[in-house]
C-alpha cells in the first residue's frame, strides 16, 4: 500500500497579518511549524503502516506539502516521525492560492509523484481553519473522502473509518483509492527522537515546480482563487493572572476554589 | 532619615532579588520596572539548578553558592513551593583529573556546611544512581541527595511578594524608554507612558537586554549573549522508574522536568569567539518555544550517545532558546559604572539563580551604606571596562 500524507507549514505565532492590498497572509515575521492536526494525520499513516506490516503487507508513507522552499522543514519533521519519503511542491506561481487553488496543486503533485492508495490530511489548518482542502483534493482526484476521522483500518482495497458525530460513533467504509482527513487529537502522535531527526536531515526530498506539474496560471495561485481573505484579526484577550503556590494538591484545591467562585458557587 | 530612592530596571531574578534586599533597609524607597511580567523573561527559561558542587561557579565563590542555596531552602521552609524546589540530588561526573579535583573540593566544602556529599569511583554504584549512564571513560562522580533544582520564576515572584510586603513598588507591563541624566549623573528614568521617575540610583537588572539598557545611559556594558538551547526529551517508555538527578558533565547538563528530561549545553563550555555559541542579538526576537539550531541538537545527540546511551532514543518533546547575558570572563558585572548613579547587576550568564541572592545582598549594602564587599570588588564593572 502507498499512503500519501498532505501536510502544511503554518505560522507558529499569532502575529500574522493580512496584507491590505494582496489580502495574503504576511508570514515573514511569524515563526513556522507543522500544522497541529497534521501530526495526527502522520501518526494515523504510521499506525496503518504498522498494522499492515504486522499482517505481512508492505506499506510506504510519503509526506507532501505545498509551500515556500523552507516548507521542507515540515517534511523533515514528518520523516523524523517516520515517513519514508517526502515531496515539496514549490513555485512562486502557487503563492496566494485559496483552498481550491491549493487543492489543485496538491492533487496534481500527488498524481505526478506516483500511484497511491490512500491520502491522509489533517482535518483543518491552524491558520485558515476552513477544513476544505482535504475534501477538495479528493474531488479533484475523483476519489471518495471521509472527513474528521477518529480512527481507521485498511484492507487491500478498502478502508474502514470511524468518526464521531453528535455523541455517537459512525463506521464508514470506502473503496480505495480514497482520502480521509484526521481530526486534531484523534491519536497521540509519536515524538521524533534526536536520532531520527538527524537521519531525516540526510534524506532526499523530491521537489516539483509548476514546470513539472504544468498547471495553467488561471487555476493556481492568486489568479486561480475564487475566494479571498479580506481581514484577519485577533479577538480581544483579557489578561488576568493569579499566582498560586504550594504543592500540587494545595494548588489543585486553590484552583477548584477559584473555579467554584467564578461559577458563583462559593 | 532621608530616603534613598532606587529605580530598578528588570523584574527577573536579578531585579526582584535586589529589590528585596534593598527593601530590608528602612530608608530605601524602591521601584522595579518590568516591561512584561515578573520572572517571565530569560529567568523563566533558566534550568534553576543550584548544586552544592559542580563547575557552574568556581569554588572561589563557594559562599555565593551556599548563600543562594540556603536562601531558597528558607523560602521553601516559609512557604512550600515558593522556590519550586525539586530535591533530585546531583551527580557530577569527573572526566579528567582536573574536574575530579574541583568536585572533591566542592564535596569537602559542602560537608563543611553540613550537607552530604561523596565522591564515588565504584561504577556499579554510579549506575545504581543513574541506570542509563555509561561509566566508560569516567573517573568517578560526585553525588549528593541534598540539592536539586529550583524554579526561577517562582523565586522571582516570591522575592517580589516579600518586596511589596516591605513597601516596594513594582510596575509591570511598563517599559523604560529613557534614562534621565544631568551631565554624567543618572537622575531617573522615563517610562513608555511618558512619565518621569526620579531616583538617586538607577540599576540595570535587565540581563540579556543590558547592552540596550546601557545605551540609554551612554554606558557601553560589556555583556554578550551565549545561546542557551534547551531540549525537552520524553524518555523511552515515557517515564523513568528512578529519580533522575541533576546530571552535570563539563559539556552539558540534564535534569528532570516532570516526566521529561531537560538537557542543555553548559554555559562554561561556550566559546565566545564562535558565532554559533555567542554573539550580540536581540532578545525581543526570541520565540516562546523553538528557535533552536540543529547544531545544538547534533551536539547533544553525540553527547548523549557517548554518556547516557539509555536515553538517546528519547522523543524530542519541545525546545526553547534563551540568551544568557555573558561577560568575557563568565563572571557578573556588579556595581558602579562610569556614569554616576547608574549601577548594574547583570552578566550572570547561566548562574543568575545561584548568584542573585549574594550579589543582591552585597549590592544593596553598597547602595545603602557605601561599603563594598570582596564580591563587589571581584565582580566590578570596571574590570571589564576596557573590553566594552
Amino acid at each position: 500500500m502507498r499512503i500519501v500524507v498532505c501536510i502544511k507549514q503554518v505560522p507558529s505565532s499569532g502575529d500574522v497579518t493580512v496584507d491590505p492590498v494582496t489580502h495574503n497572509l504576511v508570514r515573514e515575521k511569524a515563526g513556522s511549524m507543522l500544522n497541529p492536526s497534521d501530526y495526527n494525520a502522520i501518526e494515523a499513516a504510521l499506525l496503518l503502516r504498522e498494522q499492515l506490516s504486522e499482517s505481512g503487507s508492505d506499506c510506504k508513507v510519503a509526506a507532501v506539502t505545498m509551500g515556500p522552499p523552507d516548507a521542507q522543514e515540515v517534511l523533515r519533521t514528518a520523516m523524523a516521525m517516520g515517513a519514508d519519503e517526502a515531496c515539496l511542491l514549490t513555485d512562486r506561481q502557487f503563492a496566494g492560492g485559496d483552498t481550491i487553488a491549493t487543492a489543485t496543486v496538491l492533487a496534481a503533485g500527488i498524481e505526478k509523484y506516483g500511484a497511491y492508495d490512500l491520502i491522509i490530511a489533517g482535518a483543518e489548518s491552524s491558520d485558515g481553519a476552513t477544513g476544505q482542502v482535504g475534501p477538495m483534493v479528493a474531488e479533484r482526484l475523483s476519489i471518495p473522502h471521509i472527513a474528521m476521522v477518529q480512527e481507521m483500518e485498511a484492507a487491500t482495497d478498502s478502508l474502514i473509518a470511524v468518526k464521531k458525530m453528535n455523541g455517537t460513533r459512525i463506521k464508514l467504509k470506502a473503496s480505495m483509492p480514497a482520502l480521509v482527513t484526521v481530526r486534531y487529537g484523534a491519536n497521540e502522535p509519536r515524538l521524533a527522537t534526536l536520532r531520527s531527526r538527524m537521519a531525516a536531515k540526510k534524506k532526499p526530498i523530491v521537489t516539483y515546480t509548476n514546470e513539472e506539474l504544468g498547471l495553467p496560471r488561471s487555476a493556481i495561485g492568486a489568479e486561480g482563487s475564487p475566494t479571498v481573505v479580506t481581514e484577519s484579526f485577533r479577538p480581544e484577550i483579557v489578561n488576568t493572572c493569579e499566582f498560586m503556590t504550594g504543592n500540587p494538591k494545595e494548588i489543585a484545591r486553590q484552583m477548584l476554589a477559584l473555579i467554584e467562585k467564578e461559577r458563583g458557587n462559593s | 532619615m532621608e530616603k534613598i530612592k532606587i529605580g530598578i530596571i528588570g523584574g527577573g531574578i536579578a531585579g526582584t532579588a535586589l529589590g528585596y534586599y534593598l527593601s530590608l533597609y528602612d530608608n530605601a524607597e524602591i521601584s522595579i520596572f518590568e516591561k512584561d511580567r515578573v520572572g517571565c523573561g530569560s529567568t523563566a527559561k533558566s534550568a534553576g539548578t543550584v548544586c552544592l558542587f559542580d563547575d557552574s561557579l568556581s569554588n572561589r565563590y563557594w559562599d555565593v553558592r551556599l548563600y543562594g542555596f540556603e536562601t531558597y531552602l528558607k523560602m521553601e521552609q516559609e512557604e512550600k513551593g515558593s522556590a519550586g524546589f525539586d530535591k533530585t540530588g546531583t551527580l557530577v561526573v569527573a572526566t579528567t583529573p582536573e574536574v575530579e579535583k574541583v568536585i572533591k573540593t566542592g564535596i569537602a566544602l559542602a560537608k563543611a556546611a553540613g550537607y552530604e556529599g561523596e565522591y564515588i569511583t565504584d561504577k556499579e554504584r554510579i549506575k545504581q544512581i543513574l541506570p542509563d549512564i555509561s561509566t566508560e571513560h569516567i573517573l568517578g562522580a560526585g553525588y549528593t541527595k541534598d540539592d536539586g533544582y529550583f524554579d526561577g520564576t517562582m523565586i522571582s515572584n516570591t522575592f517580589a511578594k516579600k518586596f511589596k510586603q516591605n513597601g516596594g513598588k513594582i510596575h509591570t507591563m511598563t517599559k523604560v524608554v529613557k534614562i534621565l541624566k544631568e551631565g554624567n549623573k543618572a537622575t531617573g528614568l522615563e517610562t513608555a507612558d511618558g512619565a518621569w521617575h526620579m531616583f538617586d540610583y538607577v540599576v540595570d537588572c535587565t540581563g540579556p537586554w543590558s547592552r540596550m539598557t546601557g545605551e540609554m545611559a551612554d554606558v557601553n556594558e560589556p555583556v554578550w549573549h551565549t545561546k542557551a538551547e534547551a531540549f525537552f526529551l520524553s524518555p523511552p517508555g515515557k517515564k523513568l522508574n528512578y529519580t533522575f538527578p541533576v546530571l552535570k558533565y563539563p559539556a552539558f547538563y540534564a535534569l528532570r522536568a516532570g516526566d521529561n528530561i531537560f538537557i542543555c549545553k553548559a554555559h562554561l563550555s561556550m566559546d565566545l569567539n564562535d558565532p554559533m555559541h555567542a554573539g550580540n542579538w536581540n532578545p525581543d526576537e526570541i520565540p516562546a518555544t523553538g528557535g533552536t539550531d540543529d547544531y545544538f541538537i547534533e551536539f547533544l545527540y553525540e553527547q548523549l550517545e557517548a554518556t547516557v546511551p539509555g536515553i538517546v532514543d528519547s522523543g524530542l518533546v519541545s525546545s526553547w532558546l534563551s540568551y544568557r547575558a555573558e561577560t568575557k570572563d563568565f563572571l557578573p558585572i556588579l556595581g558602579e559604572t562610569p556614569v554616576e548613579g547608574y549601577l548594574v547587576a547583570s552578566g550572570y550568564g547561566g548562574n543568575g539563580v545561584i548568584e542573585a541572592p549574594a550579589a543582591s545582598r552585597d549590592l544593596a549594602k553598597f547602595i545603602m551604606t557605601g561599603e563594598k564587599t570582596p564580591l563587589l570588588e571581584d565582580w566590578a564593572f570596571m574590570r571589564l571596562a576596557k573590553e566594552a
